[in-house]
């Protein structure tokens, strides 16, 4: 603990600028926390109300396919996506791959949009399907 | 040899060595999530419809319905050990601590356990409206 010369004199914990690898880390806990409260009770009432019979079955129908049905339904299905992306990049770096400063910002700015693109297109290829 | 002082072991600090259980099966669960929700989001796409007749006779059959099953016990395990995270991270408060994952595991079990008994009912009784 001697000689300390040039070296820096702590961690700087204070000194840290936001980064992608942040963005993606806290959308991760967001979308899965998310669909564990909102996707497990919807999954459930959905089970629930088919086994409940045809009138339990068309009021949740009926909540499902207004609108604040579909905010949910897209957004569980961005979370699906954006929270499995970003659980692969993971299990990469589980193993120890993938820590290179440049690599490490590339999948962390690749995984959102990817999220949101996969989104879109399964709600894209509903949408014109139904029309 | 670590362990923390003899106080400190009697007041039950430290490590409560389930940490690598939860690691691992939070990827096991993951793993199996991955395949079955991939599977259900397919399958609803591509239903004929999501009316009550479609839905309830989709459900009924043997290889809807058990994947189903293990779908919700993959889901709610994985849920519980995330929520707890979460709660563990963001609760400091031993008591509201406490009663949030007393919460959690009442959440985790019976939502489980409602989803497996609906799938049970409408396999076991038939779609008959």
């Amino acid at each position: 603990m001697a000689k300390t010369g040039q070296r820096p004199l702590s961690p700087h914990l204070s000194i840290w600028r936001w980064g992608p690898h942040m963005t993606v880390s806290i959308l991760h806990r967001i979308a899965g926390d998310g669909m564990a409260i909102v996707g497990g009770i919807g999954l459930i009432w959905w089970l629930f109300a088919a086994a409940s019979g045809p009138d339990a079955y068309a009021t949740f129908m009926a909540v499902a396919s207004s609108w604040v049905g579909y905010v949910v339904l897209i957004g569980l299905t961005w979370a699906f996506f954006e929270h499995l992306f970003s659980g692969l990049r993971h299990l990469v770096l589980d193993t120890g791959a993938g820590y290179e400063l440049n690599t490490n910002k590339m999948w962390a700015t690749v995984i959102p949009f990817a999220a949101v693109f996969v989104t879109a297109a399964i709600w894209a290829y509903i949408f014109v399907r139904a029309m | 040899m670590g362990g923390g002082t003899r106080v400190g072991r009697v007041r039950g600090l430290g490590s409560a060595k389930h940490g690598v259980q939860h690691w691992i099966s939070q990827r096991v669960t993951a793993f199996g999530n991955l395949i079955l929700v991939l599977w259900l989001i397919a399958s609803l796409i591509y239903l004929p419809g999501l009316d009550y007749g479609a839905v309830t006779g989709w459900l009924a059959q043997p290889l809807v319905a058990v994947p189903m099953m293990l779908m919700l016990i993959s889901i709610f395990y994985h849920l519980k050990l995330g929520l707890q995270v979460l709660i563990e991270d963001y609760l400091h408060e031993e008591g509201t601590k406490l009663f949030a994952l007393l919460l959690l595991n009442f959440y985790a079990i019976g939502g489980a356990a409602l989803g497996i008994f609906s799938i049970a009912k409408i396999a076991f009784t038939g779609a008959a409206g």
